[in-house]
């Protein structure tokens, strides 16, 4: 029964996940478990300073445990069950011999709780850093989605003469996009290592580490379901061994509520069936203390101002906004983006283009892995506008098509020193060809059409940037001049009030065609002469003779 | 000969006769008229054979931008393809946006999507192309090309008519770009009027649909940009004449242009690819 609803929990999880593009109905909350996640949303209305609408939804998790008690981790959570069902793969006929620091170890979590929440309270969002949700998301994100991807295309290749011989058209030539992302293998890594920590103790993660297992313990002992051990027992300590959360004391017949998970394990190996969980408001006397020594707290409470004051207070926030950082469209001030974004990368798992990659260390510990746009890796298109809808702290604001549009992320630059035409006299146009938004003109300068940068028609989208034929760096690169940030109110007021205009105009054209030059025959008007000569500047758009 | 003298003598006539067969009116009526005059789709596409067809449809754009081949106008061609006895048709094009979203704004695959045996693809993986040298080459000694093109009997290219900000226009010829790996190196590396003059000699569609029902006549590829409604189905087999009568049909960024003007047009008909003074053509001109 309980495998079975974790089991769904995943599946409804990935399908969630799988959901995240941007074809995402409006009515579907892609980033649901994320919202449900009491510790994001703390961390993030803590950081922020300011209660936000969605991080709510957490209210429900946090209710359902004071009323059931800390069933989530054993029925819900995705960590937990990937924990569960990958411990089942690896360790399953391992020795496991228990830690001799049981006791300390349990109190980790909690100094990871305080350590996070005061670091919030200070301005640094930090708890994404462990939170489960968070971490698996990045680890579907970074990893799963794009490994599951390649291993796809790989059985498509495999079949694909099978496919050709059968007639499968459309089989035969399918083939799927490959998502890439900076940082896989550091997400690869931290995942790998929660799940080999299992093999000293089940649920290592759970029982130690997990900052929301923290958070939920705290309203455990309140649940209505409580194990109980009748007078059949004889002290086995068959449940004592097998509990995955050490929950169950030298004394059998007692239960630690907080650790307690309801998972019912105990009910299922207790050879005497003496162990219920019937409904009961008692508050379990000594076992549902939590213990955490004064000293501990302290310690905490001053690392977590210390890690907030480390990563808050330094060079790198005063310079925040300075940096050749390209956040996604939509996305609110940097000050409050950086306290806001949790760091789960569903905005970048739903972005249709794959611009959207996280971030090391560009602006700073306190910008780990919030997203940027890489636009020479990729551009944003203006047809989608889903990694504000996943946002569930909304650091990205959910917005219409016509909204994003306007939400400016940047202004392209030319590099002349590096661009075919400006440099070379190349005939080379790729940027204002793919400019969807007729931001790029070409203007007669020394005999020669050469590009230019309408500042005012450029909402930083990076075709340009990413089409760019030069080899490495761009000769146009999109710079976070001009970006429009805004907490609230409208994008296309915004635009309008700076005058920006994003809407294609055909009368760019006719003002090439009165004063482009193109064709000039360059021989004819230097031969012979010793002197340069002014070039005439043909009336023609290019192409025509 | 003689039997066909006798069963329908000015209908075989005239699908001899004719260069270019230019149709006024709607695009499903004007294409059905357009493959009629030109002498039926089965003087090209034989029973069971796989026939490809090449559509514009590069840009994320809707029809009514213009920068994409008409939808109505490829499901024509396809239906009459199967109605030949053609065993399977593939539209095909290799995308600049991307491809999950051209395929939903351009409304081709909607439009295809009734009909069995046609299947809408956009190609982009390189495993889909295969290198093929390029004899007279000028500026390309070799080019990967869509496999599907190369081991298909037959293929039609269903360009649209619209400007084009590097090489004038972009009708049939340039849509050959449509069909290779690399065009980057078009725009960078060589010069891209020789380089599409040189794809001209190794991808030969066997006819040449025009779809100038609309025309983007600025601002193109991409648009946005002027489109006009000159309401034209432009057919023929000669690639060159095709596109020249194009040029012909509006003014370009304002300008009348002659197929003599576009420079990758004229250094194709140079190079022996076919016809491009219009008036020197046999052309078959109705409305519908």
């Amino acid at each position: 029964m309980r495998t079975f609803l974790q089991a769904l929990s995943l599946l409804f999880f990935s399908t969630l996940f799988v959901f995240a593009t941007y074809k995402l109905p409006n009515w579907l909350p892609a980033d649901i478990y994320l919202r449900l996640d009491p510790l994001l949303g703390l961390n993030a209305i803590f950081a922020a300073r300011e209660i936000i609408g969605r991080a709510l939804w957490a209210l429900v998790t946090i209710g359902a445990t004071v009323v059931i008690g800390r069933f989530f981790c054993a029925y819900v959570c995705p960590m937990g069950v990937s924990i569960d069902f990958l411990d089942l793969l690896f360790f399953r006929k391992k020795k496991r011999q228990g830690l001799k620091l049981e006791v300390s170890l349990r109190k980790v979590k909690y100094f990871l709780l305080i350590i996070f929440i005061t670091a919030a309270i200070a301005g640094l969002s930090l708890a994404f850093l462990m939170d489960p949700m968070a971490l698996l998301t990045r680890f579907y994100t970074f990893f799963i989605y794009p490994v599951v991807i390649t291993i796809i295309n790989l059985i498509f290749d495999l079949f694909r003469p099978l496919f050709q011989a059968l007639g499968l058209v459309t089989l035969s030539h399918l083939h799927y996009p490959q998502p890439v992302f900076y940082m896989s293998a550091i997400t690869f890594i931290i995942f790998g290592g929660i799940i080999a920590l299992n093999r000293l103790v089940p649920r290592f993660w759970c029982r130690y580490l997990c900052p929301l297992g923290a958070f939920l313990s705290l309203f455990a002992p309140l649940g209505i379901f409580k194990r109980r051990v009748n007078q059949d027992c004889n002290e086995c300590m068959k449940c004592q061994k097998s509990c995955p959360m050490g929950a169950i004391p030298e004394d059998p017949r007692g239960t630690h509520l907080p650790e307690c998970i309801q998972c019912r394990t105990c009910v299922k190996v207790c050879p005497q069936n003496a162990i219920t969980f019937p409904t009961s408001l008692s508050l379990g006397g000594e076992y549902s203390k939590i213990d955490f020594s004064r000293r501990g707290f302290i310690y905490s409470l001053a690392g977590g101002i210390g890690v907030g004051f480390l990563a808050t207070q330094t060079p790198f926030t005063l310079r925040q906004s300075k940096f050749q950082l390209i956040r996604p469209p939509g996305a609110i001030p940097e000050t409050e983006f950086l306290r806001t974004c949790i760091r789960c990368g569903e905005c970048m798992k739903s972005c249709l283009t794959n611009t959207l990659q996280p971030c090391l260390w560009e602006s700073g510990f306190a910008g780990l892995w919030t997203p940027k746009m890489d636009l020479r890796l990729a551009p944003c298109d203006q047809n989608c506008n889903v990694c504000g809808k996943v946002c569930p702290t909304q650091a990205i604001r959910s917005v219409t098509l016509d909204e994003k549009t306007h939400a400016k992320v940047g202004t392209a630059i030319l590099r002349k020193e590096m661009c075919l035409v400006w440099a070379q006299n190349k005939l080379c146009l790729i940027c204002d060809e793919i400019c969807p938004y007729n931001a790029i003109v070409f203007r007669p300068v020394e005999g020669y059409r050469r590009p230019f940068v309408i500042a005012s028609k450029c909402n930083g989208c990076g075709f340009c940037e990413q089409r760019c034929p030069v080899k490495g760096e761009s000769a146009i690169v999109v710079v976070p001049d001009g970006e429009i940030r805004l907490k609230e109110g409208s994008y296309v007021k915004e635009a309008n009030k700076l005058q920006l205009e994003f809407k294609p105009d055909p009368g760019d054209d006719k003002y090439i065609l009165e004063e482009s030059g193109f064709k000039i025959e360059e021989k004819k008007n230097t031969e012979g002469k010793g002197l340069p000569v002014e070039k005439p500047q043909p009336k023609k758009p290019k192409g025509f003779l | 000969m003689a039997l066909g003298f006798v069963s329908s003598p000015s209908f075989l006539v005239a699908k001899e006769e004719y260069d270019l067969a230019v149709i006024s009116g709607e695009p499903v009526a004007a294409t059905k008229k357009a493959l009629e005059a030109i002498g039926g789709i089965s003087r090209f596409v034989k029973k069971g054979q796989q026939v490809v067809l090449k559509p514009n449809m590069s840009f994320a754009r809707t029809p009514d931008f213009s920068a994409t081949t008409h939808p109505l106008v490829v499901v024509t061609v396809a239906q009459a393809c199967m109605e030949a006895g053609a065993q399977q048709v593939l539209v095909i094009d290799h995308t600049l946006h991307r491809a999950e979203l051209c395929l939903e704004r351009t409304g081709i695959p909607e439009a295809c999507k009734n009909i069995p045996g046609v299947h809408v693809l956009a190609l982009q993986d390189r495993k889909f192309y295969r290198e093929i040298k390029i004899p007279q080459g000028k500026v390309l000694e070799r080019v990967e090309v869509i496999k599907d093109v190369l081991d298909s009997p037959v293929w039609i290219n269903i360009p649209v008519a619209k400007s084009h900000s590097a090489t004038g226009v972009s009708m049939g010829m340039k849509g050959l770009m449509g069909l290779i790996w690399d065009r980057e190196s078009f725009h960078s590396k060589i010069n891209i009027n020789q380089g599409i003059a040189d794809l001209g000699t190794v991808l030969k569609p066997h006819l040449t649909i025009l779809d100038a029902t609309r025309a983007l006549t600025s601002g193109g590829p991409g648009g946005p940009g002027e489109v006009k409604k000159p309401n034209l189905i432009i057919a023929g087999v000669d690639p060159i004449a095709v596109d020249s009568y194009g040029v012909s049909v509006v003014p370009w960024y304002g300008q009348n242009f002659k197929g003599r003007q576009v420079e990758h047009l004229l250094i194709s008909h140079q190079r022996g690819l076919g016809k491009i003074d219009i008036d020197q053509l046999k052309i078959f001109k109705e409305k519908v």
